[in-house]
């Protein structure tokens, strides 16, 4: 196995999951502001006047940031591009993940590193080379095997294609999360039914839904044996990826702008682990088992490896939603932290919560923090075995809580069904 | 009368108002985003009132903008 350090970037739609992608051990994160980044949708999007405080939290933690302006670009974009690209520069972010030829052009004019995103769905060696004037870190599309990845990061080291910054070229690839059915964001079938461009990041995702064929002639429907056959299963690399490493990528992105705090900090976690382990040999079959039951435990379609052991065809999912095993169900939100006595007030704001519970806060300062109650002070009563709505509650805490934080309880989500 | 409405902030600037009701949208080069001409901004609603013969069009453009920002109404 190459002994090459490989570079964990998780995805942070929002502060907290920004919090969370760094206690789960993110080497670095991106993220997208305003309208020209493939969340364009997302209620929760970043503003451009947060970049500041993004670098400076990543800063402190050793955390590169790369902010993603990789929508197709039409002419009265140009300036907010550029207002962006300048800001970058000023707030110190690490890069930007670009898939137009202006903003790559614009930015590497300014000085500002460049990466180049999915969108431009890179397959071959000669197109790495093409972007090596511009770029230092490029992500290949997500159709190539592992094997053709393989072939291009020797490449890159035998014919020392360096970029920008004279070092040799980085490739990186999607290591976990949802797929496209279509070419990485080129696809056209949210526009059609829904005036909604996914090249514009306004995706409605209706690839995810059930279909129904009809034959014209007849007009017979015929409803697909429960498959949903354009909604791919998750992408999932974790129980090979010794061979992703292998492979020669030096970057491993986890896909999920759009997810939580809890789903960032759990899968980047599991990540973590397994990178550290492939370094350092101690890489096995149980502790695979450990991180599959783990990530089921979040958001997930059900798993499959993607194309990068040469499958031809897409697995679907048989299923409307999320298949995870776990859920977290809203009681209420944190009402105060006693810093010198580490204990946490809460407010019970809907549901109950009993001695023995899991629960889970999260925070634009906090991140994640998961625990599982020992005992709780209710109201002015002291010692009490259950909280109920109304009720404020106080439990032992190490990690700082904020007022405001959002407080969980975490179920099966059986348990959540009935 | 009919008074158009448009939720500025939560525009991705995908231009289609543009497209279909090209008299009374521009997209504005310095943010990116649409300006509905002649609008004035309540609390980040901008709204303008216009005569019958644009509801057609701008119908259309309501329906067709993807973020759902976009309101006309009719007295
Ligand atoms: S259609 Fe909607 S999102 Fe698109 S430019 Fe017009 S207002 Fe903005």
């Amino acid at each position: 196995m190459r002994d090459s350090k490989i570079e964990l970037m998780s995805p942070a739609g929002n502060f907290e999951a920004l919090m969370a992608a760094i206690q789960g051990g993110a080497d670095s994160v991106y993220f997208g502001v305003e309208q020209l980044n493939m969340r364009a949708r997302a209620t929760m999007n970043f503003t451009i006047d947060d970049l500041e405080e993004i670098a400076r939290i990543c800063g402190e933690q050793d955390v590169r940031t790369y902010l993603t302006l990789n929508t197709i670009i039409y002419d009265h974009d140009l300036s907010l591009m550029k207002v962006i690209v300048d800001r970058v520069k000023e707030a110190g972010i690490t890069a930007i993940i670009a898939a137009d030829q202006a903003v790559i052009s614009y930015a590497f004019t300014k000085g500002v590193e460049v990466h180049i995103s999915t969108q431009s769905n890179i397959t071959n060696i000669e197109t790495v080379r093409f972007f090596s004037h511009f770029a230092d870190v490029m992500v290949l599309s997500r159709e190539l095997s592992l094997l053709q990845v393989k072939k291009i990061t020797d490449a890159i080291e035998r014919e020392q294609i360096k970029g920008p910054s004279g070092n040799l070229i980085e490739i990186e690839l999607f290591g976990h999360g949802a797929l496209c059915v279509a070419v990485s964001g080129k696809c056209y079938m949210s526009l059609h039914t829904h005036n909604a461009s996914a090249n514009r990041g306004a995706c409605i995702q209706n690839c995810r839904r059930q279909y129904k064929v009809i034959d014209i002639e007849e007009g017979y429907e015929l409803e697909i044996d429960n498959e949903f056959i354009m909604s791919p299963k998750d992408l999932c690399t974790i129980d090979f990826l010794d061979q992703v490493i292998d492979s020669g990528v030096k970057v491993l992105k986890i896909e999920g702008r759009g997810k939580g705090a809890d789903y960032v900090k759990t899968v980047t976690q599991c990540y973590r682990e397994a990178i550290d382990s492939c370094l350092d040999k101690t890489y096995s079959k149980e502790k695979v088992a450990n991180w599959m039951e783990r990530l089921t435990e979040v958001y997930n379609r059900g798993f499959w490896s993607g194309y990068y052991l040469g499958q031809k065809l897409g697995e679907w999912t048989s299923q409307p939603g999320s298949v995870a095993t776990k859920k977290k169900v809203f009681l209420g939100r944190g009402s105060h932290y006693y810093s010198k006595l580490g204990v946490a007030e809460f407010t019970m704001e809907t549901q109950k919560l009993k001695a023995g519970d899991h629960i889970l806060i999260t925070g634009p300062t906090t991140g994640v923090v998961e625990t599982v109650i020992e005992e709780m002070h209710v109201n002015d009563d002291g010692k009490k075995e259950v909280a109920v709505k109304g009720d404020k509650f106080t439990i032992k805490l190490d990690t700082q809580i904020r007022p405001s934080d959002k407080l969980y309880k975490i179920v099966d989500s059986e348990a959540v069904a009935q | 009368m009919v008074t158009i409405i448009q939720q500025r902030n939560k525009c991705i600037g995908c231009n289609y108002c543009v497209e279909l009701a090209p008299e009374r949208w521009r997209m504005s080069k310095k943010d990116g985003k649409s300006v509905l001409l002649g609008a004035v901004d309540k609390k980040g609603f901008w709204n303008v009132k216009v005569n019958e013969d644009e509801l057609e069009a701008n119908k259309r453009a309501a329906e067709a903008c993807p973020v759902n920002i976009i309101q006309v109404r009719e007295h």
